[in-house]
């Protein structure tokens, strides 16, 4: 059984895939991550976060029809799958009980330092 | 972007590697977002920035997740895999044989790789030089041919010839007796001091002619300076370090200061057929301004070389010589005649050609010996040769083996040619793998190797191109043969009748395996006997009595001249030592070089005789245990005999001489100018004071109190370490200038055939690895074809044959294959060991028993092996064997 954790590039391309459904595949889940992150991503790194979410379980694909702008390719659209959901899910409520769990102090402090 | 627009073409090269490498699975979306990206750069940026994005995200995509993974798709990769799978399962099911197979390879393949090694270090002495090619030492040639020729030789053949452009003459700084000397050599600043030898005297020529590379100062210049020494970097090393020694001063045997150190110049490479620690040059010497009969034509005393010009052949020139030389030569008419007529002549050696080929007297290092090079080679090849055969027979014994699968490949649709593929990949995997491994043996091995057969093997040396395709060559070789006759004799099988169930005798290729057999086990019983009689020739000539005895002599060695004196007082008071019985001063001891000049009659004055001449004191009969066969040994109590004119002979010199009762009789030896009349007073029988390489020639014995190299001193074995001792104490206490240097004179003697022994050690090596190796391939064979007759054996005991009948029916086969491979071998090495016996002056007579052994051994090996495997068939229950099927 592969892996099921999430990495963090893999989770912000689970997340822009939900956030641009039902457009989104591998050039626009780029721009969108570059619009929204402002990080430099090559669309192979995308591509290949993308092939091992499908190959988890996380996302399912299939291919549109073809167009004009792509030179008569189709492109393959991608959807987040009941699984896939489910680790996003986790993950974000993992993140939440944690951060509650923070003392106040500390993030005080930390304000405090930060300033 | 409107659809009517045209749009853009991404760089077709990229697209093109795109479509190589993406998995076709992929290649649709990617190139498509790719193609959009390309859109959508082209409308913002240049058309060259967008192109180097597009390639850079094209690079992107080289990750494991895109590309193809190779034979995925591919019918013909998929087969090879399979081949390879195929052939590993293979192997991994017949271990055993798998790993002698690998093992044999590895061992010939190893045995190879280190004697091409050997054969290539041992023939390219001097080839490193420039223009070796045209390099030559003139060497002359008369009834005992010497490498040494008259000093002047070599400028007047440069002032005589256009053809000669370089030429060269040097010596070794001889000490009395023309023995190689050592020279103590002191820097007094630093006080240091050492023996160093290999000095050379040579012309100022000499860089021309040998394209030493100078490290410090000029070479050239130094040689022309008197007085000025060049160094060898290693010697510059031992007295200075890594200091600049130009400029430095040197004295030379105590002479204070005499030397300038000139020039230091890179150590010949080990490959040269000499070695030079230091030269100086006869510019020195003949600012002396003597007139050294040495420096003239009259004395034979130098090694001349000299270069020609790029492309001139040198038979022609040497053909010139003796219509040139006779205007230099002061000699009488008929010995020029005799030069005219070719009764003797200068020759002129390839320089490349002294170390192998050459081997005539004052070599100026032990020479190699072609004739042994060819053993190593011939021996490495027939270990390949059994090896190859062992591959092949075993391959195609287990081919019958494998026609099933044959059969259902082809069934399946195998061309004929896949077929072979299929047999030659797996042949070229298992020989390719024993090639990595016996690579690792080799670098394993390098040490003891060389340590054992005293080489010179540079495992480096294997990564060059010519060793590399040698190796390759083998390898393939190897692997075609032995895939050659299962790829082609299955595969002319029809499909049909191989399934329909093929009789099995008609299978295996019995003839041509027991042909092979038979050739493997020729080359056994030559490797076998050869060395047997190449140990015993050894042997003879370890154990030959030389005439002399050797055991327990101490050869202590002093160096000067000047000090007789001392030496006496020294001599006398080690003959005082408990542990020694006896002690004699001499100039040359037996086994090395002697200095030779002519004598005669004086009762006949034409028959001159070349003799070599040995100094020593009144005890030299009773050191050596020399036989007076006439008149007595010398003694200084005759003044006569301690100036010098009372001669002892050999029984050879007073044949050659030809002369009936020669004591009492007046001789003449001629010692360049000087002529020394003298009486014969004794006659010693002959003894081997040379290699038993040449026969044993005349010799003349005199004294010379100033001619003293050596005290040869006689111990008593018992309690050596304690005689030594006091030696030492002796020896420090008198002359506390010299160094305490001794050998054992059976030691020093041993050295003359270190070739031999080197030899020796080889051949048995590897005929143990042929053994071993005949023994194993046919122990495989059997085991198959045992297992084939199973039933057959089963059935004859079924039938009441008894365990004899059955081993006999198993072993005769092999016993008529040895029977004839015996009869065909032993007339061979006959042949040959006689041959290479002829190259000894003293033989060992072959001895048929070597023959005798070598057959009883290499027939009882046989049936035992093959008598072993079928045992246990034989023994089970008949009854079993026959159920199973």
């Amino acid at each position: 059984m592969k892996g099921t954790q999430l990495g963090e590039f893999e989770e912000l391309v689970l997340l822009i895939v939900g956030v641009l459904y039902p457009e989104a595949y591998g050039l626009s889940i780029r721009e969108e991550i570059i619009n929204q992150t402002k990080r430099k991503v090559a669309i192979g790194a995308v591509h290949s976060a993308l092939s091992r979410l499908e190959e988890k379980g996380f996302l399912k694909s299939e291919l549109a029809d073809a167009t004009h702008e792509r030179g008569g390719r189709r492109k393959r659209l991608f959807t987040i799958t009941a699984e896939g959901k489910r680790a996003l899910e986790k993950n974000h409520e993992l993140r939440n009980t944690l951060f509650n769990q923070i003392p106040d102090v500390a993030l005080k402090l930390a304000r405090v330092v930060s300033f | 972007m409107s659809p009517s627009k045209s749009s853009y073409h991404p760089p077709k090269l990229a697209v093109r590697l795109l479509h190589w490498f993406c998995k076709d699975r992929l290649l649709e979306e990617i190139e498509g977002d790719l193609y959009e990206y390309y859109q959508i750069e082209r409308e913002e940026n240049s058309k060259w920035k967008a192109n180097l994005h597009y390639w850079f995200h094209m690079f992107n995509f080289l990750r494991p997740f895109a590309l193809k993974k190779i034979g995925q798709h591919s019918n013909i990769i998929i087969m090879y895999r399979s081949y390879f799978k195929f052939a590993w399962r293979g192997m991994m099911r017949h271990k055993m044989q798998t790993g002698f197979h690998l093992l044999g390879l590895i061992l010939a393949f190893t045995v190879c790789g280190f004697i091409y090694l050997h054969l290539k270090f041992e023939t390219s002495y001097d080839s490193s030089l420039e223009n070796a090619d045209d390099i030559y030492r003139i060497a002359w040639m008369n009834e005992n041919p010497q490498t040494r020729t008259p000093h002047p030789m070599a400028q007047a053949m440069v002032n005589d010839f256009p053809e000669v452009i370089d030429a060269v003459s040097l010596s070794p700084i001889y000490g009395p007796g023309l023995t190689k000397t050592s020279v103590l050599l002191t820097h007094r600043q630093s006080n240091v001091e050492h023996e160093v030898n290999n000095g050379f005297f040579a012309d100022s020529t000499f860089f021309d002619v040998f394209s030493f590379k100078t490290i410090q100062g000029d070479a050239k210049k130094a040689l022309r300076t008197s007085w000025a020494i060049v160094l060898s970097e290693s010697t510059a090393k031992r007295f200075f370090g890594d200091k600049n020694p130009v400029g430095e001063r040197l004295s030379f045997n105590g002479m204070d200061d005499m030397l300038e150190v000139a020039a230091v110049v890179e150590d010949a490479p080990k490959a040269s057929h000499f070695h030079f620690n230091f030269i100086i040059s006869y510019v020195s010497l003949k600012s002396l301004d003597f007139n050294d009969p040495w420096m003239s034509w009259d004395d034979f005393g130098h090694f001349n070389y000299i270069k020609l010009r790029a492309g001139s052949n040198a038979n022609d020139l040497e053909a010139k010589i003796p219509n040139w030389a006779p205007k230099y030569l002061n000699w009488p008419e008929d010995y020029i005649d005799g030069l005219r007529a070719g009764e003797v002549k200068f020759e002129l050696q390839p320089i490349q050609d002294i170390h192998l080929h050459s081997n005539i007297r004052w070599e100026l290092e032990p020479n190699g010996s072609f004739s042994y090079l060819v053993i190593y080679g011939v021996s490495a090849l027939f270990i390949l040769l059994i090896s190859i055969i062992n591959f092949v027979n075993l391959n195609t014994a287990r081919a019958a083996q494998r026609l099933k699968e044959v059969g259902v490949k082809k069934t399946l649709g195998a061309y004929r040619s896949q077929i072979f593929t299929q047999f030659t990949l797996e042949a070229l995997l298992t020989t390719f793998l024993a090639l990595a491994l016996s690579i690792f043996v080799m670098n394993w091995l390098e040490t003891p190797f060389n340590h054992l057969v005293n080489g010179s093997i540079a495992i480096e040396n294997l990564w060059q191109a010519d060793v590399i395709a040698f190796m390759l060559i083998i390898t393939l070789f190897t692997a075609l043969v032995s895939a050659l006759y299962p790829a082609i004799y299955l595969n002319s099988f029809e499909a049909g009748s191989i399934l329909r169930g093929l009789k099995l005798t008609k299978l295996g290729g019995s003839n041509l395996r027991n042909g092979l057999l038979g050739v493997q086990l020729v080359a056994t019983v030559l490797l076998i006997s050869g060395s047997l009689i190449i140990k015993s020739q050894i042997q003879y000539l370890k154990n030959k009595d030389l005439g002399f005895d050797r055991d327990n002599l101490m050869v202590l060695e002093i160096v000067g001249q000047t000090m007789s004196q001392k030496i006496k007082v020294l001599k006398n008071s080690l003959a005082s030592l408990p542990g020694i019985s006896e002690t004699s001063v001499v100039s040359n001891v037996p086994g090395g070089q002697f200095n030779q000049h002519p004598l005669y009659m004086e009762a006949n004055p034409q028959l001159t005789v070349d003799a070599s001449e040995m100094f020593v004191d009144k005890d030299i009969a009773s050191a050596l245990n020399l036989e007076m066969v006439d008149g007595r040994m010398l003694d200084d109590a005759f003044a006569a005999d301690s100036t010098g004119t009372a001669f002892v002979l050999n029984e050879t010199a007073v044949r050659e001489l030809n002369v009936q009762d020669p004591v009492g009789k007046q001789l003449f030896w001629v010692n360049n100018e000087e002529l020394v009349k003298g009486t014969v007073v004794g006659v010693v029988k002959d003894f081997h004071y040379n290699s038993l390489h040449v026969p044993i020639r005349p010799i003349i014995m005199m004294m010379d109190e100033n001619a003293s190299n050596y005290i040869l001193a006689r111990v008593n074995p018992n309690n050596i370490p304690a005689t030594m001792e006091q030696m030492e104490a002796k020896f420090k206490e008198i002359v506390p200038e010299l160094e305490f240097k001794y050998q054992f004179l059976d030691s020093q003697i041993d050295e003359l055939y270190q070739e031999e022994a080197r030899t020796l050690k080889l051949t048995v090596l590897l005929s143990g690895i042929s053994i071993f190796l005949a023994c194993g391939g046919l122990l495989g064979i059997v085991s198959i074809v045992v297992r084939q007759r199973v039933r057959e054996i089963s059935i004859r005991k079924v039938l009441g044959a008894s365990a004899k009948n059955i081993l006999w029916l198993m072993n005769y086969k092999y016993l008529i294959i040895s029977a004839i491979a015996l009869l065909l071998a032993v007339p061979i090495s006959v042949y040959y060991m006689k041959s290479w016996l002829g190259n000894f002056t003293y033989q060992v007579a072959i001895n048929p028993l070597v023959y005798a052994a070598t057959s009883i051994g290499i027939v009882l090996l046989i049936a035992a092996t093959i008598s072993l495997i079928s045992v246990k068939t034989i023994k089970s229950n008949p009854a079993e064997n026959l159920r199973s099927e």
